[in-house]
């Protein structure tokens, strides 16, 4: 096994060569995993709704919990009109959330430790958003770079503070999780090459350490994809419900 | 009969169990630490969008460092209004 603790978010190909247009579209690691992990949301879901029962059983009860936790969640921060938009975001929640916590099994490879998948579903959320917001109220919806009771003076400079803050957004969410999850598997790597370098006499403290940083890993996981949604929550809720 | 209303009661208490420690403990928990991650990043991710705009700004009009500089200063702005923005939010809860 590689000492690097770099090594975990090499990205190489399976099979062989794919080139459309140039292209370049061969099948990945990185695509195994997210296939991996659509097949188990899947087989998940589809095993928690097979048999409806009154007194749910274990996977049941934890699929109809995922639901209800959405589900409050989007009537917590982004109200009744945002109900429309709940299979985006809870197929946005659960993907994250399953691609975070296939990563943690041992000589897996975590899809969201690649800023390029967290911005592309940032930069989507972004788009789809402001298009949103655009559709919805026309062009009052310019209206949120412009906060109300300020004077004159001061407008241009607070425009162009909400104009950047505005865009920092798909910078914010997408570099929050990827460097939540990178920075994470880095050190738990590390970590565990102390083990081997230490040895039998002192490894075991960075032992100790690393089984903590597994337990506090698996909460960033979810912590990460919890946060991911909710943001998307708000944002949402931003272009449905034009005030500020 | 009896079975059933027994059923019925037993679910209503175990609800209104449920509810409360929802509401109390578990929920607050979770939004605290959730939003405690969000605040270091919507600081930083401000200031570079700045910079980045500075710096395309600056190659457009050919005014190197001054753009730049403007755009800087204006995102950081951005940044700590971004944080005094979530942290008004996080008090209304």
């Amino acid at each position: 096994m590689a000492t690097n603790p770099m090594h975990q978010f090499n990205v190489y190909k399976i099979g062989p060569e794919i080139k459309i247009n140039g292209v370049d579209l061969s099948f990945t690691n990185s695509s195994l995993f997210m296939l991996l992990s659509a097949v188990f949301i899947f087989l998940f879901l589809l095993f928690g709704t097979r048999q409806k029962k009154i007194i749910p059983g274990k996977i049941q009860l934890i699929s109809e919990m995922l639901y209800d936790f959405i589900t409050k969640m989007i009537n917590d921060t982004a109200g009744k009109k945002a109900k429309p938009y709940f299979p985006f975001i809870f197929s946005l929640f659960i993907f994250v959330l399953f691609c975070n916590m296939i990563g943690m099994l041992p000589y897996s490879f975590t899809v969201t430790s690649h800023i390029i998948v967290t911005l592309a579903f940032a930069m989507f959320i972004f788009i789809g958003v402001t298009i949103l917001g655009f559709v919805i109220h026309g062009f009052k919806y310019l209206k949120i770079f412009v906060p109300s009771g300020v004077p004159i003076v001061l407008l241009p400079i607070i425009m162009i503070i909400e104009i950047i803050s505005y865009l920092s957004r798909p910078v914010s969410l997408s570099v929050r999780l990827f460097a939540n999850m990178m920075a994470g598997h880095t050190m738990l790597k590390v970590f565990g090459g102390f083990v081997i370098s230490l040895g039998l006499i002192a490894g075991w403290l960075p032992l100790t350490f690393s089984v903590a940083l597994t337990g506090l890993e698996i909460l960033v996981a979810f912590l990460q994809a919890y946060v991911f949604a909710i943001l998307t929550c708000i944002y949402l809720n931003d272009a449905l419900n034009l005030h500020h | 009969m009896t079975e059933k209303e027994d059923l019925e009661t037993r679910l209503k208490i175990a609800k209104s169990k449920l509810d409360n420690k929802n509401t109390k403990e578990n929920k607050k928990e979770g939004i605290f630490l959730g939003n405690a991650f969000k605040l270091g990043t919507e600081l930083v991710a401000a200031v570079a969008v700045g910079v980045i705009i500075g710096f395309i700004l600056d190659n457009w009009f050919g005014t190197k460092p001054l753009l730049i500089i403007l755009f800087f200063l204006l995102g950081s702005a951005a940044g700590i209004f971004n944080v005094i923005k979530a942290a008004k939010k996080m008090q209304q809860k």
